[in-house]
């Protein structure tokens, strides 16, 4: 009980249920379960995103050329699919996935083994992703009239009345609970975010964590790229843009150290509902949507700025402790 | 006193070495410079004597210019700033509110007066700063990492204007606004060239002769080595943050000037970015205390000019975003390359991961070179026994090659057995 109250995760639940109770008084025509699943559906492709970032944040590296990654993969599965009518979804589905890897790849190889440093690599390689996307878009927008069945199906089915979009975003965040928690991969991507040094020492090869860290937040994105245009049915080369943004404040709403080494799933899976109440109710209050993005930078600060001060008066704590021991 | 520490000589002995000059980063970037002119007179003879031309390349690609000259130092402190371009759109719109007519301080139709536009354009300079303290009491004393910090104020400014502008757009700046992008004197200078040159001269002479710019140095390389020789860390910091937003209130005059006079929440994006590539590209290096002054000033011309033939050789602007990325990576992979990084890659493929090997091959290289540097001095001499005193040496070289070798194939033989042992142990 005592763990539970002092717990982040509580105080985001209780954040999430005023979050929720606001909403309902303020718009209560608004607050139905279709209007629910509108809204989770929406809003998963930033938690797709998030799980993805996690990953890299969680290795003290920082990964913002995802929407633009997100971009391109959308953009390229949307010409193939269009061109090739006759072709399953599921392929599209995969197609994505890998070519998200492949973006994933080049960035985990100029960050893991030539060691450049994240921020300025993916600030790289977001020009060139997205220069990539115009490239293969041709300038050309594709609306929901040429977006075929096949390829949209894999989002938008229902089952037990919510997309299947939703349920793949569940599935994934309890296999990337599972992966970080209990598997030795996932134990490493913590270990090479909290000290490099010693997890050198330790015999866990960091280029290799870091590129695969990469790798796998590469795929997501890839992944939400063909979601995303499956989902809204729309595709051009500017779509996406500053999800990044987005998908770090859910991160680091979600208690993830920006420096690495500290987050949980499960925060992030709370921080992803509250920027989904937050962005989906905002954009329903007539007249607000011009502070959604005052409001987002907002909460960024604000909760590194609680993250830190959290971090720090524990390690005082536990530096009196010690203390106290010896 | 002869031998105390004292008086030891501490000027700097090295004098001009024109070999040392030549392959300098900064006269890289010259050379760089100097063929994209080339390849523009070569394939646009015509046009690039036209009249008007370079001044145009200049022009444009000197609206970001501002932005670099700050984020030189920002980069030296080992931090980032990516709100630079929300801080110029919030200058600006403060600006354009003051003179906007509906403001009221302004009258309806009329120009307006010489002091309310002094008065709009500090306004627009003093957001920008507060903006800059604000970046910068995160960084320094909240001691937040700087990316996360700015990117989420460069969310926070631009949805401030989006707040006061909607999707309206501020229109109403004076004239010498546009003057300042697009004028050329005599119809030769451009106007926003001999300003940055100014201000380059400027901030060349504060990062290199003043004690604030090797303060940045130390605290870039070092912060508790700074903090130790009794700088104060987070007041450099804060300076620096401050002078980023002084630079990007005057880079929306620059900025506005370019756009024609107009200013709305979604203008101005990617800024940022190019001015980081702009100073990246001049050799600063991104992890702090690494760099000069002189080569983001060449690099800013540089960009101008690739981005002006890219699009003559016509490339779509959105394509262009491509050779941004790449060259920005290109050129970080470049300073990356350093002896430690050949050394390693040598360890890897040549000596097999062995440390005893490689040790033997530096020592037997080195003896080898003195040994030879010995031969060529006693074939300069006369000794009277200096061919048998060659030959000796000669032997002795190819004994220490052979033993060289004989040993490092006994270590890799030694290195493979242990492989094999290990693996049958864990085999098992």
């Amino acid at each position: 009980m005592k763990n539970l109250l002092k717990s982040r995760n509580t105080g985001l639940v209780l954040v999430l249920i005023i979050l929720l109770i606001v909403a309902r008084v303020v718009t209560p025509g608004m607050f139905t379960v279709g209007s629910m699943i509108s809204m989770l559906q929406n809003n998963t492709v930033y938690a797709l995103l998030a799980v993805g970032e996690m990953m890299v944040i969680l290795t003290g590296g920082i990964d913002i050329s995802i929407a633009s990654q997100l971009a391109f993969v959308g953009i390229t599965t949307t010409v193939l699919s269009t061109a090739n009518p006759g072709v399953p979804g599921i392929v599209w589905v995969l197609v994505g996935i890998l070519l998200g890897a492949v973006c994933g790849m080049i960035n985990g190889a100029l960050v893991g083994y030539l060691h450049m440093v994240p921020m300025i690599c993916t600030l790289g390689t977001m020009y060139i992703f997205r220069g990539l996307a115009f490239v293969v878009s041709g300038g050309q927008w594709w609306f929901a009239a040429d977006y075929l069945d096949s390829y949209r199906f894999w989002a938008i089915t229902k089952i037990a009345g919510i997309p299947l979009l939703v349920w793949f975003t569940i599935i994934i965040m309890i296999l990337a609970g599972l992966f970080l928690g209990y598997t030795a991969p996932g134990r490493r991507i913590y270990a090479i975010g909290t000290s490099r040094e010693s997890s050198a020492v330790a015999g866990v090869k960091e280029p290799a964590v870091t590129f695969y860290a990469f790798v796998i937040c590469g795929a997501l994105s890839g992944f939400s790229g063909m979601m995303y245009t499956a989902n809204y049915a729309i595709g051009y080369y500017g779509m996406a843009e500053s999800f990044e943004m987005t998908a770090i404040a859910i991160c680091v709403l979600g208690g993830v150290s920006i420096t690495g080494g500290k987050g949980r799933m499960d925060g992030v899976a709370i921080g992803a509902l509250i920027m989904a109440v937050v962005v989906y109710f905002i954009s329903m209050i007539p007249g607000m949507s011009v502070w959604q993005k005052a409001l987002q930078g907002g909460i960024i600060i604000v909760a590194v700025a609680i993250n830190y001060f959290t971090e720090r008066s524990a390690e005082k704590q536990a530096l009196k402790e010690r203390g106290a021991l010896i | 006193m002869p031998g105390s520490n004292y008086d030891r000589d501490l000027t700097v002995k090295e004098g001009f070495n024109l070999k040392k000059f030549l392959v300098r980063w900064e006269m890289i970037l010259v050379y760089i410079l100097v063929l994209l002119n080339l390849i523009l007179i070569v394939f646009r003879t015509d046009l690039y004597f036209q009249a008007g031309t370079v001044q145009s390349i200049i022009n444009s690609g000197l609206d970001v210019s501002p932005l670099v000259l700050g984020m030189v130092f920002i980069l030296l402190l080992g931090d980032i700033d990516v709100s630079v371009a929300a801080q110029m759109i919030l200058g600006g719109t403060v600006t354009g509110l003051v003179i906007d007519p509906s403001m009221g301080l302004v009258p309806m139709e009329a120009p307006p007066s010489v002091g309310v536009i002094i008065l709009a354009v500090a306004l627009g300079i003093v957001s920008c700063m507060i903006c800059g303290a604000f970046n910068g009491i995160c960084v320094a004393y909240l001691k937040m990492p700087a990316v996360i910090t700015t990117i989420s104020t460069s969310m926070l400014f631009r949805g401030i204007v989006e707040i006061i502008l909607g999707e309206n757009s501020l229109k109403n700046f004076p004239s010498w606004y546009g003057n300042i992008g697009w004028y050329n004197i005599g119809g030769i200078l451009p106007l926003s060239m001999l300003l940055f040159l100014i201000m380059g001269a400027i901030f060349i002479f504060i990062l290199h002769r003043t004690t604030f710019g090797r303060k940045v140095y130390i605290v870039g390389n070092n912060p508790t080595c700074a903090t130790y020789s009794g700088i104060s860390v987070t007041g450099v910091k804060m300076q620096v943050f401050i002078l980023m937003g002084f630079m990007a209130g005057i880079e929306s005059i620059f900025f506005i000037g370019r756009m024609g006079g107009g200013v709305s929440s979604s203008m101005g994006t990617g800024y940022e970015m190019t001015a980081i590539a702009c100073a990246v590209l001049g050799g600063v290096s991104t992890n702090g205390g690494k760099g000069k002054m002189y080569g983001p000033i060449i690099a800013t011309f540089i960009m101008a000019f690739l981005t002006y033939t890219l699009g003559l050789l016509g490339v779509d602007p959105n394509t262009k975003k491509i050779f941004t990325g790449v060259i920005l990576i290109v050129t970080i992979l470049i300073s990356t390359i350093n002896r430690q990084m050949i050394k390693d890659i040598k360890l890897r493929l040549l000596y097999h991961s062995n440390k005893n090997i490689e040790a033997i091959h530096d020592r037997t290289a080195e003896a080898v070179k003195e040994m030879k540097a010995q031969i060529k001095e006693l074939q300069k001499g006369n000794a009277s026994d200096k061919a048998a005193q060659i030959k000796k040496l000669e032997d002795k070289i190819a004994a220490a090659q052979k033993e060289c070798e004989e040993k490092s194939a006994q270590w890799w033989a030694e290195q493979q057995a242990d492989a094999k042992k290990a693996k049958e142990r864990f085999a098992k």
